[in-house]
């Protein structure tokens, strides 16, 4: 409390404008709620933050050149290393870049098994988001939930493909290795326990009138803005944008199965954590559709030792849990791509991040990150 | 866009202390119901889990126990179609029979892809369940023929004899096959 001023002594008091100069602090590179090493800059005036300013790098391995001295079906496994919660999108944006580039067809139900597969991925990575997210804004629990689940979904990975988190499981021209036997099955019991537990979540998150407080209203990015940017995936849905390169562009079969693309109009926190959950249900219907609909078939296409697809450029997108996901290659006619580019979803969706922390509460700055939910192996690649 | 935005309705502290404690404890409803499902953790050093078939744990090099040598015969397809260099080996003999006295896999840089096991065309190479590789000492990643073959160093030495005795067999056959061959 301080103590009253005179009238006439505020008037000289107002005329000694003390500018704040803000103080600058450091958030990482290594801190919990950055998700990976990012450093994030902060100019603050008391509680509010005037700027911010990103630093990444910290995890850059120069992937994209590293892609350039390796035949091209030898660059499939790096991928899985950029965006590490969802190492599937990954694989498949690289592979069908290299299909297109060599004129590859993928039989039908390889292409049904990569949908399965990325559906499947996409609830597991949502999860990290939704566990993550709980404990960024003190709800504990919720990491425990998410990741209890997200285990059920890596069992199925795991035993599908045989690894955890870099699964490497897509090839170019379909999949090495056909469905494990009983695994349609065990997806289909997956997902009715998920489904039960999803109600979970909203009752314990959703409707909780803290987890709200802190969230709605928060990092509001309007549609003009998260336009500007780039921005893809959940952050423009939630900013009232219906954008999925599933609808907008449909590959493999996302054209032959029904879903909704949820779309919020708030853009706030709030917003794009709806976003997340509601794209979690409707994977869960994608999911159930590929698995009544998979037809029998080879899974791969049979491809010279060494490829050497024709010159030219080929570019393809897909959406990837964070976004839209891209890769450009372009080819010489040599076995290995003259030049690969990587448009990795995180990297644009963070640049929009010192727009809306500016003028907000430090506090809030922990929920607005991980809002955007961003994965620094795909950053820095 | 900035700042929170204002409240539309009238504020009202006592109505939002009583919704918040209200949905406090339908969310605690969620945790009683959990409390009381089964544990799913598993105690891990004294309890595992099973490894599906299909997991890619450390690599092993198959036995065959028919004609009691290794299924490799050093043809370098997998070390071709390692992305990161892991395989190196040393061919013994040559032709059909030929097999390895050498194979050495540095695990630290391998990405546990399984592309050299799909390169492989004689199921000589294969990825096991065992998973605990981690050491404090960097050449622990270094894996040799014995470590890595099915019988450890007894399959490598009886490995190398078969692969020897055929080499011989093929030698002596040759000039009777071929004729006057120079």
């Amino acid at each position: 409390m301080s103590m009253p001023v005179s009238p006439e002594k505020q008037s000289t008091l107002s005329t000694v404008d003390i500018l704040s100069q803000g103080m600058v602090i450091n958030v990482g590179p290594q801190h919990p709620s950055t998700h990976g090493v990012l450093r994030l800059i902060l100019t603050l005036d008391g509680e509010q933050i005037l700027h911010c300013e990103p630093v990444i790098g910290y995890l850059h391995r120069g992937l994209e050149k590293m892609m350039e001295r390796r035949p091209y079906r030898h660059n499939v496994p790096f991928t899985d290393r950029l965006d590490y919660l969802a190492a599937l999108s990954n694989n498949l944006g690289i592979c069908q870049c290299i299909e297109r580039l060599g004129g590859v067809e993928v039989p039908e139900r390889a292409q049904y098994i990569r949908v399965l597969l990325m559906e499947l991925q996409r609830i597991a990575s949502h999860l990290v988001f939704l566990g993550t997210f709980g404990t960024d804004l003190g709800a504990t629990t919720m990491f425990l939930y998410a990741f209890r689940e997200r285990e059920l979904v890596l069992d199925l990975l795991e035993e599908c493909t045989g690894a955890r988190l870099t699964y490497n499981w897509i090839r170019v021209g379909g999949v090495p290795d056909d469905l494990p036997e009983g695994f349609g099955e065990k997806v289909l019991g997956f997902v009715k326990t998920f489904r039960q537990r999803l109600e979970e979540y909203d009752q314990l998150l959703t409707r909780n009138r803290i987890f709200r407080s802190r969230t709605q209203g928060i990092g509001i990015l309007p549609k003009e803005l998260a336009l500007a940017y780039g921005t893809s995936g959940p952050v423009i849905r939630a900013s009232g944008m219906a954008y999925d390169v599933r609808k907008a562009a449909p590959y493999e079969v996302y054209d032959r199965v029904e879903f909704d693309v949820p779309v919020h109009e708030q853009g706030d926190v709030w917003a794009r954590y709806l976003v997340r959950m509601e794209e979690m249900r409707q994977s869960i219907r994608i999911i159930e559709q590929v698995l009544r609909d998979i037809p029998d078939g080879p899974v791969q296409t049979k491809l010279p030792k060494v490829f050497k697809p024709p010159a030219g450029i080929a570019y393809s997108r897909i959406e990837s849990p964070r976004g839209e996901l891209s890769f450009m290659m372009v080819s010489d006619g040599s076995p290995n791509p003259l030049r690969v580019h990587i448009r990795a979803p995180s990297f644009v969706n963070l640049s929009v991040l010192p727009s809306l922390l500016e003028g907000t509460k430090v506090a809030d700055l922990v929920a607005i990150l991980g809002s955007i939910d961003v994965v620094l192996g795909e950053i820095d690649r | 866009m900035r700042t929170r935005q204002p409240a539309t309705e009238q504020y009202n502290p006592l109505a939002v202390f009583i919704e918040g404690l209200s949905t406090l404890f339908y969310g605690m409803l969620v945790t009683w119901r959990n409390f009381w499902r089964p544990k799913v953790t598993v105690r891990y050093p004294y309890q595992r889990k099973p490894m599906p078939p299909r997991y890619r744990g450390l690599f092993y090099l198959k036995w065959n126990e028919e004609k009691q040598r290794l299924n490799c015969v050093g043809c370098t397809l997998c070390a071709q179609a390692c992305p990161t260099d892991v395989i190196s080996m040393v061919k013994l003999g040559k032709g059909t029979n030929a097999g390895v006295s050498e194979f050495t896999m540095d695990l630290g840089r391998c990405l546990f892809c399984n592309l050299c096991v799909e390169a492989c065309p004689f199921d000589a190479i294969y990825m096991g369940p065992a998973y605990e590789l981690a050491s404090e000492r960097r050449d622990a990643a270094l894996f040799r023929i014995a470590d890595l073959a099915q019988g450890g160093e007894e399959a490598v030495r009886t490995n190398i004899e078969t692969v020897q005795r055929l080499m011989a067999e093929e030698e002596k056959a040759r000039p009777a096959a071929g004729g006057h061959a120079g």
